[in-house]
């Protein structure tokens, strides 16, 4: 009788309180029935499903999926790796401490990671289901199984070695680029693999452009600071959408074509640059943040300037600035959709393109497609913060 | 300065250092300034080799100023401070070589948060004196025994209480083997009952023979450990002496109002 008494207490404890009960109720019930029947019965996804690969590699030429389904197992066995090493270093901590991690089971485990990855979980299990043939079921499988893997063998490996796993993300991509390009060029990449690529390549190159940019604003060298000020005024202050554009044509007028490396590379390096001025302006936020007494104490022991920076005041300033910065990437990620207006078959573009195929020409189609493109995109913001709300937990250990 | 009636001689000025160790801090004509506020005015004074110096004055009197220009957390206006034989000057390797041989502890610890207690002390032997990891972290277990609280060593610093954090911002000091240490206020942030702890420390450091400037208010702890008294108000030195000639027969008018206020 606790649901009875618990709906009194909440929903019904007075004349008031049940009419915006039952009003609350009836307009979720409603939406929530006709997003379902929609999601279901209405919704004709046919024009989703026969455009899938579209939609996620563009172009990308069939006989070249194989490497695709290699970078994805490459990618998730070194993120293995780096959770596995990662793990085993925080037990080894754990232990020289004296505490004792508990070991929950493979079921326990199993739970754990549904609990925290359900979106992206989800969003496969939902991919698999519309595929309708069996290779992608086994390019899933191959893909967990790598990272089961890179988990169980990271965890293995002693620290001391287990630096050169740190080394792995950055290589990684320096390796697996030319591979995926290697039979087209970039140019021709579309759907969510150039979202990604776009997204993923500027959050990693503006993350250090930003804190440099951060840091010069506040040397004692003049000239390093008006140079960082002048950058991050300038690109904070133009829309993205003029630098997309610039990066496609303008460039030209003021470099010779041959010279400029390609289209994909400089909307790429506009991204950087614009985000790279939001993150300067956070980051300088974060080392404003940190007491005045952190950098006196961290002198007062004897470090350089670069150490004070590097090993005190930089580290407190950027746990500080999780939530600002992850709401900068999600931005950039949602903001690579703009690249559709320089002539890239993105995501957006296909979701508009597909409903103009012979078969489904005038049907109205565009909602099934927006609601599918909107789905990708959630998936992958709400990823990304929920990451950051479990690093910001764990670097928040011990701190006041 | 008129000769006292009673107790041993005061000493003629702050230059003149009791014991007959070699002097290891010496400072001469020292001015700062912030703004248009004379913070030190002249300030002489010289510290010798196992020595132990309490500065006592009422606040604003410029005792933190003075002891945080020793080590370069403010830059003096004029004069010069000589610290283990090495002048400070904007030279940067002449800070960080003072800087290496003082060690100094905070009225608000400012231990690192994000660093474990051994990570905290650790880290200045390993970035500056290259020291390998574990010879660092055997010292360091050392310093936390001699401080007693070794069992805190995994922990961060947010999960102490004020008196173990002071007590690791002292190890954190001490993992330089500085020739000096300096103290701004060091319990001033404590609660009562943790004050103790933190004192029998540096009771302890001071017995060891380790040479000290000690900015505080706890008199018990400047008549029993003293070697020296230094009096400061409105940015100058205004008396110096053994604590029995401080606490029983002061000589000037303004040490004798400022005791009477607080004793």
């Amino acid at each position: 009788m606790t649901a009875v008494t618990w709906a009194r207490a909440n929903l019904f404890r007075d004349r008031r309180d049940a009419i915006t009960t039952v009003v609350a109720g009836a307009v979720v019930g409603w939406v929530v029935f006709r997003l379902l029947r929609f999601a279901i019965v209405t919704g004709r996804w046919d024009v989703v499903r026969d455009n899938l690969s579209l939609f996620l590699v563009g172009r990308y030429p069939v006989d070249d999926q194989w490497r695709v389904v290699v970078a994805l197992v490459a990618i998730a066995g070194v993120a293995g790796l780096v959770a596995g090493q990662i793990a085993g270093r925080r037990r080894r901590a754990a232990e020289a401490a004296g505490e004792r991690l508990e070991h929950p089971g493979p079921a326990a485990r199993i739970v754990e990671v549904v609990a925290r990855d359900w979106p992206i979980l989800g969003l496969v299990l939902l991919l698999l289901l519309l595929a309708r043939t069996a290779s992608p079921w086994l390019v899933a499988l191959a893909t967990i199984g790598a990272a089961l893997l890179g988990r169980l063998v990271g965890a293995l490996v002693p620290p001391a070695i287990g630096r050169a796993v740190f080394v792995l993300p950055v290589v990684l991509p320096i390796v697996l680029l030319p591979f995926l390009t290697g039979p087209l060029g970039w140019d021709s990449w579309g759907g969510l693999m150039l979202t990604l690529l776009l997204a993923s390549i500027s959050m990693i190159a503006c993350f250090p452009l930003g804190m440099l940019l951060a840091l010069g604003r506040r040397s004692s060298f003049p000239a390093l600071r008006a140079v960082s000020v002048g950058v991050v005024e300038f690109f904070r202050g133009v829309p993205l959408v003029v630098l997309v554009l610039m990066s496609d044509v303008a460039l030209g007028f003021f470099f010779p074509r041959d010279l400029l490396p390609g289209k994909v590379v400089r909307v790429m390096v506009a991204f950087t640059i614009f985000t790279a001025a939001y993150v300067a302006e956070i980051i300088r936020g974060g080392l404003q943040s940190v007491p005045r007494g952190q950098t006196e104490a961290a002198q007062a022991i004897g470090l350089s300037p670069v150490r004070v920076t590097g090993f005190i005041v930089l580290p407190q300033a950027l746990r500080n600035v999780i939530p600002a910065l992850v709401g900068q990437f999600i931005s950039l990620f949602k903001d690579t959709t703009l690249v559709f207006i320089i002539g890239f078959l993105e995501v957006l573009t296909v979701a508009d393109a597909v409903t103009k195929q012979p078969g489904y020409r005038g049907q109205g189609l565009i909602t099934e497609t927006l609601v599918f493109a909107a789905l990708l995109f959630w998936v992958g913001s709400y990823t990304l913060s929920r990451e950051s709300q479990r690093l910001e937990r764990r670097l928040g250990v011990g701190h006041r | 300065m008129t000769e006292p009636t009673t107790g041993p001689a005061p000493f003629a000025d702050a230059t003149q250092v009791s014991g007959t160790g070699d002097v290891v801090i010496e400072l001469e004509g020292v001015d700062k300034l912030f703004g248009d506020f004379q913070a030190l005015r002249g300030i002489d004074l010289r510290i010798a080799r196992q020595e132990v110096v309490v500065v006592i004055g009422p606040s604003g009197s410029g005792k933190s100023t003075l002891i945080r220009c020793i080590n370069r957390l403010e830059k003096h206006d004029a004069g010069r401070i000589v610290v283990g034989g090495v002048e400070l000057s904007d030279d940067i390797r002449s800070i960080q070589g003072v800087r290496r041989e003082t060690g100094m502890v905070f009225q608000s610890f400012n231990l690192f948060p994000h660093l474990t207690v051994l990570d905290n002390i650790t880290l200045a032997p390993r970035q500056v004196r290259r020291m390998p990891r574990a010879k660092a972290e055997a010292e360091a277990m050392e310093l936390l025994e001699r401080v007693q609280i070794p069992e805190q060593a995994h922990k961060h610093p947010g999960q102490l209480s004020g008196g173990q954090q002071q007590r690791v911002a002292i190890a954190r000091a001490l993992a330089m083997h500085p020739q000096v240490m300096l103290f701004d206020e060091p319990t001033s942030a404590l609660d009562p009952e943790m004050i103790n702890e933190v004192l029998d420390v540096m009771k302890e450091l001071a017995r060891d023979g380790m040479t000290m400037m000690v900015v505080t208010h706890e008199m018990g702890f400047a008549r029993e450990v003293a070697d020296r008294v230094v009096f400061m108000a409105d940015g100058e030195i205004v008396e110096v002496g053994t604590p029995e000639h401080f606490f029983t027969a002061p000589t000037e008018e303004r040490t004798k109002k400022f005791l009477s206020q607080i004793l």
